[in-house]
């Protein structure tokens, strides 16, 4: 170069850009959507293509023409809530569903805040609690997994959780086993294989993507919130394992709550974020009407990560 | 069900009596008695709020102005006369006319007269490149060419020419409220006196280097050679640091000076007719620099429309 | 082995590219030409104090200190000074110099210019003091901050410590390291003498791990020469080790306030290349003309990769000249590390005490990549060694919240460059930050002044 360039330092920049690190979630992603899609076949391919490309294609044009600014469109990131909302949904819901989902994804919730790294609330969870309040039948309709494994103690008709009224807990604790840790019929398809999203999570933090205060504070809430009232009452609520391996748990605290844009900067912001996230999913499991608590706890503790970033810094060199 | 309606409909509208009584009483209680004049004044002022008469906005710019004894170190640069004569009538005070200004860029340092000798790769910011280092070109004293002039006018008069590289005043919408000058950190910009049917002559360059230098980094570059001083009748022009000034109040806009510059860094603008590129009255003429300032004129010009 | 200590807030780990770290220091031929720029140190310019035209040798003082905090500048030529006026430094910006043509290589008959090793220590502190300021030493660890105030601290304040600075914490700088190896005697004669000064404290001198050699050789030098007192600590690998501030931490587990200085927590700094100066100035009377420095860089083979012993005065573009030219793959050229070096703008600027490097970067390691938006994953938090909130400090700057910047302690700011480097968004988070320290220290400083004054008003008062 006969010109050189001129600039303040630093002068070298880490091997890490947003595009890079959305890359390496959707990587973490890639084991239990390979298990999700073994289990429910074409259907739930179907299901994640139509709403990773919706999604890419909604952020896109709306960078594009409202914004008229394409730095709004990051794909990567765009892929990562297409392939998580897709996750969160039941393999039978109508592509139709999962395109109005992806739009009130990026539409309402990312882009009308002013886009990427603007959102107040994880879009993929506010999209699945948009489409649950709106469509209740369809995204509660689980259908037995015809995928290209069968497995032969599958049951269809209701979750795991929704086995709880019905059975009772002491019987519904019973339904969990190792198995349960392996593959777990019944749910949204990406909540099937508890391993495969821990394996993607342990992807996640030795890439050194995330921290791992935020799910390990909302593993220990369910676990000792459980742990107690299932000690007090064990025939009316079910223990912490059985809290832990179903629903959107694992899913939930992995990858959900551990957005960027949603969730605190801090260590300790990190914790409470995560204790109240953890508390406020079995407080809805246990006394609520829904079965299931995630989604709904995420999206309220979304709501305090304004006030959680101001109470909590982390400590500055030299002072008290 | 019907009793539900009116239960609600009755404690909703009976809760909004209450509490709009206790909010006129609060306000009737604690109202800040003030001169009824503020907001007169205000009324008048342009409400822009740009500070560029040097108080906090417009609102404060009228607190003052009613408490002042008189209106001399009040003068709102945006409305001008007109408005300051609003505002003397209802004080009681004289206006005092001051001469209309604007925004002067002096700076010819465009891409082709001035050529880069590196790149820039920091934020584009000239405040940030300015605390770096000299720039990105032979001159440590031109444009920086980021605009923070351009982020700082509130008018939308200022912008940046992509020939150039150069930021542009648009002489319809400058309102001369300084906030360019301020931003500037090269000091290039200066309010100048607008001038009879926007006719001025200024020195558009601010480089302190020895000519020789001076030239090397810039072809439109003020070399301090005085010329331009010996030549001037009106003792308008000084040149010091390698570089000539023309005290606008002194000139008489005879554009001699612009003639005799051997640089072209003396430039006349809104001049019916273009100065003719040989002055054969002119004691040395100039020829190839003469020329090189005429596209600027015409862009002025055309930006005034 | 025992578990490395390190500094206990944040931190990045760039590969450290020490690619030079086999190249033993070269000596440089003299060139023509030499250009001794007035303002190398931090603090006021010196004054010249030769004319043009004047005869001077190597090591004759050409410019005397212009404040409490400035520095001699001395020759490191023989020759005539040819003139005295502005030129540019690596920035561009008019800098006085003094050029002197260079004549043979006499030297001033007061300098011992012999190998021994002289070990005794002098006993009189004043008399050292003085040395080390008359032969213009300044720090050479970055701030070249003149050293005789740094080593006299205020009465009343007591060095428990003197910590040497042997990190090199900066990716592709080796000149620290390669000084480690072949004067590993003289540094710590030098640190001795240092610790005297002080009043006998204890000496530690820290190396980041990634430099074994350095560390033996140190610790053998330590051990035959038996000064009481010093001792060679290893360090964790961590950017930035290097910084006053962090370096106290890692080795004393110690902080030191907002806006205080080292000596507040009995801490005092000193590069390695500073105590060979030292030892250089105080044993034999040598001045400051003569530094190391690498030339280095990713696009540069390492066959053209070099430690040179370079004169003071040197053009830039003379040594790049020596080393065999510009590479064409080199797309930004800077002096210092690539984390907190100047990039040159101008390489005919010439070398000053502090010059440490020549670092070619090729465009992909340091061309920034485009600005998006802040997905506030926190990196730039996490990676900042002072525990600032950099994502914040930048909003609250483009808000223009001097207040809200001031409480979030922008003025702490080493301007070391995490932040920057760790941004996934390439956000100019310190380019940002840098302007709004300099608002808020300026705010800060001009509430101390009227304080002052009101503080001499109210006494003036009294009386």
């Amino acid at each position: 170069m006969d010109k050189h360039l001129v600039s303040p330092n630093p002068h070298i920049h880490a091997a890490v850009s947003t595009e890079s690190l959305m890359r390496d979630v959707i990587i973490a992603l890639l084991p239990a959507i390979i298990v999700s899609v073994l289990f429910y076949g074409w259907g739930e391919l179907l299901i994640l293509a139509v709403s990773a490309l919706s999604c890419v294609l909604f952020e896109w044009a709306i960078a594009k023409f409202l914004f008229k600014d394409t730095a709004l469109f990051c794909c990567p990131a765009a892929l990562v809530t297409g392939l998580l909302l897709a996750m969160n949904l039941p393999v039978s819901t109508p592509w139709w569903i999962v395109v109005l989902g992806a739009l009130f994804a990026i539409g309402v919730v990312k882009m009308s805040f002013g886009g990427i790294g603007q959102n107040v609330f994880n879009p993929a969870i506010a999209a699945r609690v948009f489409l649950l309040v709106s469509f209740p039948q369809q995204m509660t309709h689980w259908t037995a997994p015809a995928g290209f494994i069968h497995s032969v103690d599958a049951f269809s008709g209701a979750t795991l959780l929704g086995q709880v009224p019905v059975l009772g807990a002491l019987e519904a604790d019973k339904l969990v086993s190792l198995q349960t840790l392996l593959y777990n019929i019944g749910g949204s398809a990406g909540e099937i294989s508890a391993l495969a999203l821990l394996v993607g999570w342990a992807y996640l933090l030795i890439r050194r993507v995330i921290k791992p205060w935020i799910t390990l504070s909302i593993f220990a809430t369910v676990a000792v919130v459980a742990g107690i009232f299932h000690l007090a009452d064990p025939t009316l609520y079910t223990g912490p394992l059985f809290n832990l391996l179903t629903g959107g748990v694992i899913l939930g605290a992995c990858f959900m709550a551990t957005d960027y844009v949603t969730s605190p900067m801090s260590t300790w912001g990190g914790v409470i974020y995560g204790v109240g996230i953890g508390f406020l999913l079995m407080m809805i499991r246990y006394f609520g009407s829904y079965p299931e608590g995630v989604s709904f706890a995420i999206l309220l503790m979304n709501m305090t990560v304004p006030l959680l970033n101001r109470w909590f810094h982390g400590k500055k060199y030299g002072r008290a | 069900m019907t009793t539900t309606f009116l239960w609600t409909i009755g404690i909703l509208a009976g809760l909004g009596l209450l509490l709009s009584l206790v909010l006129f009483f609060i306000a009737k209680r604690f109202k800040v008695e003030e001169d009824p004049r503020i907001d007169e004044v205000e009324a008048v002022m342009p409400g822009a709020n740009c500070g560029g008469c040097g108080f906090a906005g417009c609102r404060a710019f009228a607190d003052s102005a009613v408490k002042a004894p008189n209106l001399d170190n009040h003068y709102c640069p945006v409305g001008g006369d007109e408005v300051m004569k609003k505002v003397a009538g209802i004080l009681g005070f004289e206006a005092q006319a001051k001469a209309p200004m604007v925004a002067v860029v002096r700076c010819n340092g465009t891409c082709e007269n001035r050529p880069t000798t590196n790149i820039y790769d920091g934020v584009q910011s000239c405040k940030v490149k300015a605390a770096l280092y000299a720039g990105d070109t032979g001159c440590p004293f031109g444009c920086l060419g980021c605009g923070d002039c351009v982020k700082a006018c509130q008018f939308g008069a200022l912008s940046m020419d992509p020939v150039t590289g150069l930021p542009v005043v648009d002489e319809s919408k400058c309102t001369a409220c300084g906030a360019c000058v301020k931003a500037c950190p090269k000091s290039i910009i200066e309010l100048r006196n607008k001038g009879p049917r926007g006719m001025r002559v200024y020195v558009s360059c601010v480089n302190k280097d020895k000519g020789a230098v001076a030239r090397k980094a810039c072809k439109a570059a003020c070399i301090g050679c005085g010329k331009c001083a010996k030549v001037c009748a009106h003792e308008a022009i000084t040149v010091e640091n390698n570089v000539a000034y023309i005290d606008f109040t002194k000139c008489k806009l005879c554009r001699k000076c612009v003639a005799e510059c051997p640089t072209g860094a003396i430039h006349d603008v809104n001049f019916p007719k273009p100065l003719p590129p040989k002055q054969p009255a002119a004691p040395k003429p100039a020829a190839a620099p003469a020329v090189a300032p005429k596209p600027v004129e015409v862009k002025k010009e055309e930006n005034n429309g | 082995m025992a578990k490395l200590t390190t500094f206990s807030i944040g931190g990045v780990h760039p590969d450290d590219s020490k690619i030079a770290r086999g190249c033993a220091i070269e000596v440089l031929p003299l060139p023509s030409t030499v250009y001794i720029s007035m303002a190398q140190h931090l603090g006021a310019p010196a004054k010249p104090v030769v004319a043009v035209g004047d005869k001077v040798k190597t090591g004759t003082v050409i410019a005397e200190p212009g404040g409490f905090i400035s520095a001699f500048v001395h020759s490191s030529v023989s020759g005539t000074v040819k003139s005295i006026g502005p030129r540019k430094d690596i920035a561009g910006n008019p800098v006085t110099h003094v050029e002197i043509t260079v004549e043979g290589d006499e030297w001033e008959e007061s300098i011992d210019r012999s190998d021994t090793l002289v070990t005794a220590i002098p006993e009189d502190r004043a008399a050292i003091l003085d040395r080390i300021k008359a032969c213009g030493v300044v720090g050479l660890g970055g701030a070249t901050f003149p050293t005789h105030v740094k080593l006299n601290p205020a009465p009343g304040s007591k060095a428990e410590c003197l910590i040497l600075n042997g990190a090199e914490c900066e990716p592709y700088l080796t000149s620290d390291y390669r000084i480690m190896l072949e004067r590993s005697r003289e540094i710590v004669v030098g640190a001795a003498i240092m610790q005297a000064v002080l009043g006998g404290c204890r000496c530690v001198i820290g190396i980041e791990e990634n430099k074994p050699e350095a560390i033996a050789a140190m610790d053998a030098a330590v051990l035959s020469l038996g000064y009481p007192g010093i001792e060679v600590l290893p360090l964790k690998k961590k950017y930035p080790q290097g910084g006053e501030k962090q370096l106290i931490d890692a080795v004393m587990h110690r902080q030191v306030g907002s806006g205080a200085l080292p000596i507040s927590v009995g801490a005092v700094v000193q590069n390695v290349a500073t105590a060979l100066a030292v030892y250089e100035a105080v044993q034999k009377n040598k001045p400051l003309i003569t530094n190391t420095l690498t030339v280095t860089g990713d696009c540069l083979p390492v066959e053209r990769q070099h430690n040179y012993l370079f004169r003071i005065g040197m053009p830039l573009s003379f040594i790049a000249e020596q080393a065999g030219g510009v590479p064409e793959a080199a797309a930004k050229l800077v002096s210092g590390g690539p984390m907190m070096g100047k990039a040159i703008a101008n390489l005919d600027a010439t070398t000053v005490k502090g010059s440490s490097s020549i670092l070619y970067l090729s465009e992909a390691a340091t061309k920034r990549g485009k600005e998006s938006y802040c997905i506030r994953c926190g990196r730039c938090a996490d990676a900042c060694p002072m525990g600032l909130e950099p994502f914040l400090l930048r909003r609250l700057y483009v808000a223009g919240d001097l207040e809200g910047l001031e409480k979030e302690a922008v003025q702490d700011c080493i301007e070391c460059g995490c932040c920057l480097y760790s941004c996934p968004a390439y956000i100019p988070l310190l380019d940002q930050i840098r302007m709004a320290k300099g608002q808020v220290m300026g705010v800060i400083r001009a509430r101390a002044a009227a304080a002052k004054a009101a503080a001499e008003a109210a006494k003036a008062a009294k009386q």
